[in-house]
C-alpha cells in the first residue's frame, strides 16, 4: 500500500477526536487483517456488555428464541426485545425492528445491536429482533444476508403474535448491519417477501470495489479504514470479489437497478470510507423514483455516534433519525412508551 | 445550445405526504408561469409583499435597522438591513453575524422576504444578521447581482467593529439563488483573499447552469421551482450564449469553479424531491473530494424551499434542528 500525497482526508470535527481516539484504542487495538480476523472477534465479544447487563434498568424484557434458519441451513438464533408493559395485555400494532449489527460481516454478535432496540423500545414501544448472523470467512458470501432475511421472513410471520403492525416493520444496522439491511430490503422486493416500512441504513457497508475517494481517504487513518474494509470483503467474498459473481446480496451497490425499495434513511460521516458508496446508493434510489432521505455529517467518523453521543453534532445525527422514524412508521411527535 | 427535451421515462421521487398538499393548494391557485413577459408582474410590490422587520420581530427584543452602504465600484449603493439582539453593546461584545442573500432565482424577490428566516435565527443563536438587497437579471446580469452580494460582506468584514461583530465569526448564507450566490461569495473571498468568511450556509443552493442532471429532468413542470423556471432564470442571468455552457463562469454558477478546495465549511440543504438535489450534492461531494468540510442533508419528500413553504410540518422542523447544529459547530470553535 503506497500512501498517495496528493489524497487529503475531510479533517475530523474537534469535538469528535476524543471519541475517535476512545473508539481505536477499546475496539481496534490489533489491525484486521486475514490473520487476526479471528482474534479480533474474540477481543470485539469482549467489548460487548452482556445483554443482561444492557437492559438492566430499562423498561424493557429480552427474549431469546431459536428460529428457522434458511433453506438447507442451520437455525437461526434471535433476541426478542419488547417494551415492558404495566398490563398483562400484549401490544398491539406496535413498530417493528430488525436490528442487524455490525462488525464487517466478520465480527460481532446480534448483542452489538441491541442497544438501538432497547432505545426504540422505550422511546416508541417499538418491538425489536435482533438478529445472530453467520460470519466470514467460514460462511462467504450470502450466508449473512441469507440468515437475515430469514429473521424477517420469521419476523413478519409472527407479528401478530409479537402485538406487531406487519405494515410497521422496518430493517435497521450500523456499517455492516447497514449493508446487509439494504440487502435483506433487496431480497424482500426480488422475491415478493414482506413489505418493509423502511430501511435505516447507518454508515452502511455496500460496495465490495472500495475505489470510491473516501475509501481511499482513510487509508491507515481513521476507525473501519480501507484496510480494515479490504479484509472483511476479502473475507466474504474470496476470489469472487471485484467480479461480476458478487451478488447484490453481499454489496448491495452491486444491484442493477435501485427501484421499487422501501423508503430509505442513509447516515453517515463526512470523515469515513463509507461516505462516498453511501451517496451513490442515495443518489442511484432518487434516480429511479424511489424514497430516501441522506445525511452526511460534517467531519464525522464511522460510528460517531455510538461512541461521542454526546457531542453536538452525535446530538443533531440522532434527532434527524429520529424523525425519520416518526415520519416513517407515523409515530407521534411526543415519544412515549405504549 | 439547447436542452434536450423532458424524457418521458423520468420518475420523480414523491413528495413528503405531509407537505403534499402546500404544492396541491398551489395548482389549484395557479400563477402565470414565470416567463420574460411575466416577470413584471412576480416584481411589482415585491418590497411589500410580505411584513416589515417591524411586524415580523414583533415583541421578540431585536433590533432593525435599514442602511445604505457602497455598492461595487462603479456601481449603486445598496440597501441593507440590520437585525441586532437588543442591548447588544458593540463596544463591549463582538457577536457573530449571518449575512443573508435572499432567493428568487435572481429574477426575482426582494431580502423581506426573509425576513422571518433570520428574525428566528437572531432569537435562537444571539447572532447580528446582515440581509442584503441585490441587483436583479435580466436587467443587471452576471456579475452585478454577485458583484452586490460580495460588496455587501466586504463592507461588513470592515465595519465589524463598529457593528459589534466578531470579524472571525461571519457566515454567508441564502436560500436558493442566494444559495448560490452564497457559494459563489465563498469562492471570490478566497481567490480574492477578501473577508474572512467563517461558514458557507447553503439552502437549497441554485449552482448548476447546465440542467443536465437527473433531478433537474424530474422535475420539469412540477413544484415551487420548476426547470423551467431555472432554465429561464440562467438564460436571464447569462444570456442565452452562456445560459446553459460548461464555459459559464463560476462566479455566476459555482459547479463551474475548477477547484473547490480553501473554501469556509459549507453547510448544503436540500429536498429529495428538487430539481437542485444532485447539483448540491455533487457540490459537497466535490469538497469533501478535496479535503474540505461540508455537512449535507437530503430531506426525503421536500420539494424546493419546504421549510418556507411548510413552516409548520415535521420535516421542516427536523431541518431547521440540523441547521442550528451545524452553526452552533461552526460559530462556536
Amino acid at each position: 500500500m503506497t500512501l498517495d500525497s496528493t489524497i487529503r482526508p475531510v479533517p475530523y470535527d474537534p469535538a469528535l477526536e476524543p471519541g475517535l481516539a476512545a473508539f481505536l484504542e477499546l475496539v481496534e487495538g490489533i489491525p484486521l487483517r486475514a490473520d487476526t480476523i479471528l482474534a479480533n472477534r474474540a477481543h470485539f465479544a469482549t467489548i460487548i456488555p452482556p445483554i443482561e447487563a444492557q437492559v438492566a434498568g430499562r423498561a424493557v424484557t429480552a427474549e431469546h428464541r431459536v428460529i428457522p434458519g434458511p433453506y438447507g441451513a442451520p437455525d437461526v438464533e434471535i433476541t426478542i426485545v419488547r417494551p415492558q408493559r404495566a398490563s398483562a395485555e400484549p401490544a398491539q400494532d406496535a413498530p417493528g425492528v430488525l436490528s442487524i449489527h455490525g462488525g464487517g460481516q466478520v465480527l460481532g454478535t446480534r448483542f452489538f445491536g441491541t442497544g438501538e432496540l432497547i432505545d426504540l423500545a422505550e422511546q416508541y414501544g417499538a418491538v425489536g429482533v435482533a438478529v445472530e448472523y453467520r460470519l466470514s470467512p467460514e460462511h462467504p458470501g450470502t450466508a449473512a444476508g441469507e440468515d437475515c432475511y430469514a429473521a424477517l421472513l420469521w419476523f413478519a410471520a409472527n407479528a401478530a403474535e409479537l402485538g406487531v403492525d406487519p405494515a410497521r416493520i422496518i430493517v435497521s444496522g450500523a456499517s455492516a448491519g447497514g449493508g446487509l439491511s439494504a440487502a435483506v430490503a433487496l431480497m424482500a422486493r426480488d422475491r415478493g417477501g414482506p413489505v418493509l416500512a423502511g430501511q435505516l441504513l447507518n454508515c452502511p457497508m455496500l460496495d465490495d470495489r472500495n475505489e470510491t475517494v473516501s475509501s481511499r481517504q482513510y487509508d491507515g487513518i481513521g476507525a473501519w479504514d480501507r484496510n480494515n474494509n479490504d479484509t472483511a470483503w476479502d473475507a466474504i467474498l474470496g476470489s469472487d470479489r471485484f467480479t461480476d459473481r458478487v451478488s447484490p446480496y453481499s454489496a448491495p451497490a452491486r444491484a442493477a437497478a435501485l427501484s421499487g425499495l422501501p423508503p430509505a434513511y442513509i447516515e453517515v460521516g463526512a470523515a469515513e470510507v463509507f461516505r462516498d458508496e453511501s451517496i451513490a446508493y442515495a443518489l442511484r434510489i432518487w434516480a429511479e423514483g424511489g424514497q430516501a432521505e441522506l445525511h452526511v455529517w460534517s467531519g464525522a467518523y464511522h460510528g460517531f455516534s455510538g461512541f461521542s453521543p454526546d457531542a453536538i453534532v452525535s446530538r443533531a445525527a440522532l434527532d434527524a433519525r429520529d424523525s425519520w422514524l416518526r415520519r416513517t412508521l407515523r409515530l407521534p411527535a411526543s415519544p412515549s412508551v405504549a | 445550445m439547447t436542452i434536450a427535451a423532458e424524457s418521458s421515462t423520468v420518475t420523480r421521487v414523491p413528495f413528503d405526504p405531509e407537505i403534499a398538499p402546500v404544492l396541491d393548494a398551489m395548482a389549484q391557485n395557479q400563477q402565470p408561469a414565470l416567463s420574460r413577459e411575466t416577470l413584471h408582474l412576480s416584481r411589482e410590490g415585491a418590497d411589500t409583499l410580505f411584513p416589515s422587520a417591524a411586524e415580523v420581530i414583533g415583541d421578540l427584543p431585536i433590533d432593525a435597522a435599514d442602511l445604505v452602504i457602497p455598492g461595487p465600484e462603479g456601481a449603486p449603493d445598496l440597501e441593507i438591513t440590520v437585525l441586532t439582539p437588543r442591548g447588544h453593546d458593540a463596544t463591549r461584545a463582538a457577536l457573530p453575524a449571518l449575512y443573508n442573500i435572499h432567493g428568487g432565482g435572481m429574477i426575482v424577490g426582494h431580502r423581506s422576504w426573509e425576513t422571518a428566516r433570520l428574525v428566528e435565527l437572531v432569537a435562537e443563536l444571539g447572532v447580528i444578521a446582515v440581509n442584503v438587497e441585490y441587483r436583479l437579471a435580466p436587467e443587471h446580469p452576471f456579475p452585478a447581482g454577485v458583484e452586490d452580494c460580495y460588496a455587501g460582506i466586504a463592507w461588513l468584514s470592515e465595519h465589524a467593529a463598529e457593528l459589534g461583530v466578531d470579524q472571525d465569526r461571519i457566515v454567508v448564507m441564502g436560500g436558493s439563488a442566494g444559495g448560490g450566490f452564497s457559494a459563489a461569495v465563498a469562492l471570490m473571498a478566497r481567490d480574492r483573499r477578501g473577508p474572512a468568511i467563517a461558514g458557507q450556509l447553503l439552502l437549497c443552493p441554485m449552482i448548476d447552469n447546465t440542467n443536465t442532471t437527473v433531478s433537474s429532468h424530474q422535475y420539469a413542470g412540477i413544484g415551487t421551482w420548476t426547470r423551467e423556471a431555472n432554465l429561464l432564470a440562467w438564460e436571464c442571468v447569462l444570456g442565452e450564449e452562456l445560459a446553459y455552457s460548461t464555459e459559464a463562469p463560476a462566479y455566476a454558477a459555482p459547479t463551474r469553479a475548477a477547484d473547490l478546495s480553501g473554501l469556509p465549511p459549507a453547510f448544503v440543504e436540500v429536498g429529495a424531491a428538487e430539481p437542485f438535489r444532485d447539483e448540491d450534492v455533487e457540490y459537497a461531494s466535490r469538497i469533501w473530494a478535496v479535503g474540505g468540510e461540508a455537512e449535507l442533508h437530503v430531506w426525503s419528500g421536500g420539494f424546493h424551499g419546504f421549510d418556507m413553504y411548510a413552516p409548520g410540518s415535521e420535516l421542516t422542523r427536523a431541518a431547521l434542528a440540523s441547521r442550528f447544529s451545524w452553526l452552533r459547530r461552526i460559530l462556536g470553535r
